[in-house]
């Protein structure tokens, strides 16, 4: 059974992880580009970003709308 | 006064102008377009602020780099002492990125090994693989290069004279620390708003808190965007000049006008323009036909705006190679 608090604030909770999945998710691809393709300038730099990402990459991918790894070589799924 | 007399006269205080302007900096780019002679020049500007009695390195950032063949002996990605002329010292290296980008991807991949799991260290390093092939990444462990070269200066070094590629190259090498600096900052923005979506939510219910890994990922950000604002401010505070060489031909002259505009637009000091390969006027008919029609370009397109030290070098019969040369053509640019 919910608690009236969390009935409260369950919208609010909802729609504030989404805009936030939707940054991490720009962050995502902008780090991953030239990996998925996308020329990406700075990749000397976005490459030590990589670690912090990789454990969040399928869901990543599936939220996307990318139902397989688009990835060759990350075999998530 | 006769009129050749007041010509050299306004030369040799150009020449002057010239190496004052150079003097007062610790790092001089020279550029221009392909074949122009800024191997030849660089050396030439490097060896004449040594026998100032300067400590100089001159640092090729030409990835077909020629400094070796000019000086007639094997340099590389480590300095070796060229001249020492009147307790000056000249130094040179030929950068080479690919150890800088070896380097860096064997502290990614250290990174890589310590966060992610075994099972997908192997993915990992083959995506690793492919952005150190991303044709920017050469560029930016060039850029990185030179910012450690730079370093040096006020150290081990009075100035560093970089003899650079071609003007494309090298502009777009030039523009990396402002561009960075902006990629830098929207991927902070883009991790404030991340976190204050989170701190929000928190604040509802009390929830987990903002992760490790996350905060050292801001931390990365912050120590990036630091260091290209500092390699921007390297270039355009004054302490950097770029000496501009060209040769008095049409089509080059259209091409350095562009230079000169693209320098002003990056905030990067243009400290002299070379004139390279004049045409003698007294000698043969051919030579002189010539040095009419580069005086004619350069009534036309002027090289640079009054106040600009503006320097000729002859066209010269022997082959510049070897020490003796560039000290001549140091002396020429700038006694
Ligand atoms: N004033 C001059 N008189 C005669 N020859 C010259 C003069 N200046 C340069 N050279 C010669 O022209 C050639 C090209 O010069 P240099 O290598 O300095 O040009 P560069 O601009 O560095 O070329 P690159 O774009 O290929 O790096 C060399 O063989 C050099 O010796
Ligand atoms: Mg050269």
């Amino acid at each position: 059974m919910k608690t009236l608090e969390e009935a409260y604030a369950g919208p609010y909770r909802q729609s504030l992880a989404r805009d936030r999945r939707d940054e991490d998710d720009l962050f995502t691809l902008v780090v991953l580009g030239e990996a998925l393709g996308v020329p990406d300038p700075a990749a000397y730099y976005t490459m030590e970003l990589m670690p912090y990402l990789y454990q969040d990459f399928h869901a990543w991918h599936r939220r996307m709308g990318i139902p397989r790894s688009p990835l060759d070589h990350v075999a998530c799924c | 006064m006769a009129p050749s007399h007041g010509d050299s006269a306004l030369a040799s205080g150009s020449r002057r102008m010239l190496l004052t302007s150079l003097e007062t900096r610790s790092t001089v780019y020279v550029g221009g377009k392909g074949g122009v002679g800024k191997t030849t020049v660089s050396s030439g500007i490097a060896h004449a602020l040594a026998a100032r009695g300067r400590r100089v390195l001159v640092a090729s950032t030409d990835p077909a780099h020629s400094l070796g063949h000019l000086w007639r002996v094997s340099v590389g990605d480590s300095p070796v002492l060229l001249a020492q002329p009147q307790g000056g010292e000249l130094h040179g290296v030929e950068l080479d990125p690919q150890a800088t980008l070896e380097r860096h991807l064997a502290a990614v991949r250290a990174t890589m090994d310590r966060m992610l799991p075994e099972r997908m260290h192997k993915a990992a390093r083959e995506h690793l693989d492919l952005a150190a092939q991303a044709p920017g990444s050469h560029e930016s462990a060039m850029l990185e290069r030179i910012a450690s070269v730079t370093e040096l200066t006020g150290t081990e070094f009075d100035t560093v004279v970089f003899d650079t590629a071609p003007t494309g190259h090298t502009l777009r090498l030039l523009s990396l620390p402002e561009r960075l600096t902006g990629w830098t900052e929207r991927l902070l923005a883009n991790r404030d708003k991340s976190e204050r979506y989170q701190a929000a939510m928190s604040s509802l219910v009390t929830g987990r808190h903002r992760d490790e890994p996350e905060s050292e990922l801001r931390q990365m950000l912050h120590r990036r965007r630091q260091r290209f604002a500092a390699m921007h401010t390297d270039i355009t505070d004054g302490s950097a000049g770029f000496v501009a060489v060209t040769v008095a031909e049409r089509l080059p002259l259209a091409e350095h006008a562009e230079l000169v505009a693209e320098l002003d637009v990056l905030g990067i000091d243009l400290a002299g323009v070379v004139v390279n390969r004049r045409a003698p006027s007294e000698s043969g008919a051919l030579l002189k036909a010539r040095s009419a029609l580069e005086e004619a370009a350069l009534a036309d397109q002027p090289p640079a705006a009054p106040g600009t030290p503006l320097v000729s070098l002859p066209l010269m019969a022997e082959d510049l190679t070897g020490a003796e040369q560039i000290a001549r053509i140091g002396s020429m640019l700038t006694g």
